[in-house]
């Protein structure tokens, strides 16, 4: 592999020369939206990490492009990607604020590339967070999410063009319960979700006013960015093991399908983590293991036949109604794992680099990432053409 | 006991109206003669005290009370009257109170009965409106103890000196009042029962009067001479307990809840595998509704399931009779016994009741071809029932026959829908309804996910989206019922959990 550049984060001031330029009029915005570990998080470092440290991506089935989409780093923008978190200030004060902090991931080396990953791969339980519907996912703070991205066909005359992906972080939980109850949705950018419309949430009024107030103001802070959004990308895990997590993530897929409806925007479905597909995995590991094999996997066959976080009526269901099931859903692992919690890294030859023994160099296997953002910004820009036309 | 009179009067002229079924005054005779037996006919059960066959109605009225959540007020009367529950709501925490003081209520002294049902139209008198409600007297006697009131023999007959004459006190202008009189015993001898020549003179003016006065009312009196009139009327019932390993909604965490809602799921989407599914019927909102009052009126049967939680209930003979003491034997593990007194009852009880109970002590005898049997001649029995009665009962018999098969998915469904009617019955009306209406919706999408599963390859799409708006329909709904109800209580949100889950699983 060609050289890897690596880059740390720092924590700098809102202010200063870091911050980014504001985005032109032709940005447009894609948001993320998932449950609480349905792998947000995940997707945005590594995808920061393909675009900055130029990590490879691996594709199932394989590409007859070879893979080169149209996406790239924002060389003119040094922040990859900026984090807001907005945190209670004592979180057993029922008087207690919101402070916000904003961290840049900017370009930087770093040294003991091992840590990238660990940095990166910290499972929920190490960040000892709640992860159980309908609490928030960290009790106290939500997270908003920027990365900055360029995205350009050969045939555009101006090129590349900014584009933007949201979310907001740590808080699969007001995500879900935004899309699922559609008695929240904001009408305009600038709307309000109330504390009344939110008791369309389960057990909202026995929350403590603090929590409550936190989730409102995170409600309304989604509620704007995807009211300004001009595509949605859905991340679904298919290893829920609770029954619960399950039933939250199926309502929020159908209230995303009735969002995208009634907003007239494009839908990118990712299943996230497919790499705990078994037939998937076993695509996965002969393609690292055999660089030569071609896989031709038959994703939609996949999907709607045989697995797919359960959602093949749904998706059946919802074909040409915003998605087509053969052309916006992908599988997508933006780290693939060996099985047991140890990521799976391949080397300068492109073999799967050892675990045990003599710490190796090696980059985490990442498959299809680039897949739903690639097709998201398509299918903006062709909405974008029509209207145009 | 004029307090209670200015109190109820001033409590009421603030409030608009009741409707007539809404308030309900029991007026319960305590005079010593009710210590007397009243005989009792049919399955040698010797005589039984006027009083103890007195309480048993007493029982079954609050029961149904606070089952309605409808006000109920209680007058008790020797020479005094006294008000020990005065009107209002009884809640169903408060009943065990209510019935131990009942039981230590003892028979002395006489009968002052027109003094007491003017206290009773006190109770339920409305400024101006009127006396509004339902009376409902139980006595075996004569008045001989009354000091203010008094019914003249005859239409135009004087009055005794210093009395009020209790019809017009009774039914005053603009009064909707129902009157009904339970005479225990007979009153052909003095002192040997009720005197039913003044019950019906006091009748008759009352009828008169509300003739001349334009007013809507009934009033009747009915004579109840042994114990096993009153029986048949209290055996006309379906009644269950639950399993031992039973558990509230409430006590599940939420992954045990979507566990079970998952498992509910499963039965409305795999009907081959779970055939009793089939026979149940949605529940309808209206097959909610609580319990008439008028126990000895209602044509349908009671349908209840008892909680044993802490043993068997009390009062299960007082209340049930001879099916009480199936029900008592049954939860004692004296199988033996239970069928026993099941087939010495089998003339009183309604077939379906019987032969349930056959079926489920064959079944906790390990007899399970006889058992099995038996549930089947429930099942044709039960189709014999009257639309209001038979979905309970037929959900009552599909748990056993799931329970018999092993089928976990099926009973967790059956318990649920039971559950939460048992439970909303405690909540307003409004949320009942709505939330039954919520459950008959989640159990009709069984058809159209069915659809989705017979449909070939061209039609699948077609299928499934239909599925899928039904599916948003009820979540519509659902989303609607939890903003409107969203103080409503555990019992409506762990309903509406339940529900969301299940909707999801709906795929």
């Amino acid at each position: 592999m060609a050289e890897v550049k690596v880059t740390t984060r720092a924590r700098r001031p809102a202010s200063g020369k870091r911050e980014p330029k504001a985005p032109s009029a032709d940005t447009a915005r894609i948001a993320v939206v998932g449950i609480p570990a349905s792998g947000k998080t995940t997707y945005f470092r590594f995808l920061a990490g393909h675009f900055g440290l130029n990590l490879p991506i691996l594709y199932v089935p394989s590409r007859d492009d070879g893979g080169n989409l149209p996406l790239y780093g924002d060389l003119d923008n040094d922040v990859a990607l900026e984090e807001t978190t907005y945190e209670t200030t004592d979180p057993t004060d029922p008087e207690g604020g919101l402070e916000t902090t904003t961290r840049f991931y900017v370009n930087r080396p770093m040294e003991d590339r091992k840590k990238l990953w660990v940095e990166l791969s910290a499972g929920r339980e190490d960040q000892g967070i709640l992860t159980k519907y309908p609490l928030p996912t960290k009790f106290n703070q939500f997270v908003e999410m920027k990365m900055r991205f360029r995205y350009g066909t050969p045939e555009d005359p101006t090129g590349s063009r900014p584009m933007e992906l949201q979310t907001v972080d740590e808080a699969g939980g007001i995500i879900a319960d935004y899309f699922s109850y559609d008695r929240l949705w904001l009408e305009g950018g600038e709307g309000e979700v109330t504390e009344k419309s939110c008791r369309v949430i389960p057990h909202f009024d026995s929350w403590r006013p603090d929590r409550r107030d936190l989730w409102r103001r995170g409600l309304t802070l989604l509620g704007r960015f995807v009211h300004d959004a001009d595509a949605i990308i859905l991340f679904l895990s298919p290893a829920l093991a609770s029954l619960r997590d399950q039933a939250q993530q199926i309502n929020l897929a159908r209230g995303v399908f009735r969002y995208i409806r009634s907003r007239e925007i494009p839908l990118v479905i990712a299943i996230s983590k497919a790499d705990r597909l078994k037939d998937f995995y076993g695509q996965v590991e002969q393609s690292v293991r055999e660089r030569t094999f071609r896989s031709q996997f038959d994703t939609t066959d996949f999907l709607l036949r045989r697995d797919g976080a359960g959602m093949g009526t749904i998706l059946v269901a919802q074909e040409g109604r915003g998605i087509s099931t053969k052309e916006d859903v992908f599988l997508i692992s933006s780290a693939v794992s060996t099985g047991e919690g140890h990521p799976m890294m391949v080397g300068e030859g492109g073999q799967e680099a050892p675990a045990m023994g003599t710490p190796t160099l090696g980059v985490p296997v990442m498959v299809n990432t680039t897949l739903p953002l690639a097709r998201a910004c398509e299918r903006i820009l062709a909405k974008r053409s029509t209207k145009g036309a | 006991m004029g307090a209670p009179q200015t109190a109820m009067a001033s409590a009421t002229d603030a409030a608009p109206p009741a409707t007539l079924r809404d308030r309900n005054v029991l007026l319960l005779d305590l005079s010593k003669s009710m210590l007397a037996p009243l005989p009792d006919a049919g399955a040698g059960r010797g005589e039984r005290q006027k009083i103890e066959v007195a309480r048993t109605a007493v029982f079954r009225i609050l029961q149904d009370a606070a089952a309605s959540g409808t006000p109920f007020g209680l007058v008790t009367f020797t020479e005094t009257v006294r008000v020990p529950v005065p009107l209002g709501e009884v809640h169903r925490e408060n009943l065990p109170y209510i019935e131990n003081l009942l039981a230590l209520l003892q028979p002395s002294g006489r009968s002052a009965v027109w003094d007491a049902i003017a206290v009773g139209a006190d109770l339920l008198r409305a400024g101006t409106q009127g006396v509004r409600g339902n009376l409902v007297l139980v006595t075996d006697g004569w008045d001989n103890a009354s000091a203010r009131f008094a019914v003249r023999p005859e239409p135009n007959a004087p009055l005794k000196n210093g009395f009020n004459d209790l019809v017009p006190y009774v039914l005053p202008p603009h009064s909707e009042l129902n009157l009904r009189i339970v005479g225990i015993g007979s009153g052909v001898e003095r002192d040997r029962g009720v005197d039913g020549a003044a019950m019906n003179a006091f009748l008759e003016q009352l009828r008169n009067r509300g003739a001349e006065l334009g007013l809507a009312g009934a009033f009747s009196f009915q004579e109840v001479t042994t114990g096993s009139q009153l029986f048949t009327q209290m055996v006309q019932a379906f009644l269950d307990v639950g399993y031992d390993d039973d558990r509230p909604l409430e006590e599940l965490h939420p992954e045990e809840l979507a566990q079970h809602a998952a498992s509910a799921a499963k039965a409305l989407k795999e009907p081959q595998q779970h055939a009793t599914v089939a026979r149940l019927r949605a529940p309808h909102p209206t097959g909610a509704s609580p319990p008439d009052p008028n126990y000895m009126e209602s044509p349908d049967l009671e349908i209840g399931v008892l909680s044993t939680t802490g043993g068997a209930p009390a009062y299960l003979r007082e209340r049930y009779g001879p099916l009480g003491e199936v029900i008592e034997a049954y939860l004692a593990a004296q199988y033996d016994r239970a069928l026993q007194r099941l087939n010495e009852s089998r003339d009183v009880l309604p077939p379906v009741t019987r032969l349930y109970w056959q079926a489920r002590i064959e079944f906790a005898q390990r007899a399970v071809v006889e058992a099995a049997r038996s549930l089947l001649q429930a099942w044709t029995e039960a189709e014999k029932l009257p639309p209001a009665s038979q979905a309970p009962v037929i959900r009552r018999l599909a748990l056993l026959q799931a329970r018999m098969q092993n089928d976990k998915e099926t009973e967790t469904l059956i318990r649920f829908i039971d559950e939460t009617e048992h439970r909303l019955g405690e909540v307003d009306a409004s949320a009942r309804e709505r939330l039954m209406d919520l459950l008959a919706r989640l159990m009709e999408l069984r058809g159209t996910y069915q659809l989705t599963r017979l449909a070939g390859e061209g039609d699948l799409q077609d299928a499934a989206l239909r599925h899928e708006a039904a599916v948003e329909d009820v979540f519509g709904r659902l989303q609607d019922a939890r903003l409107e109800f969203s103080s409503a209580g555990p019992a409506v949100e762990g309903a509406l959990d339940f529900i969301e889950i299940c909707l999801a699983e709906m795929r």
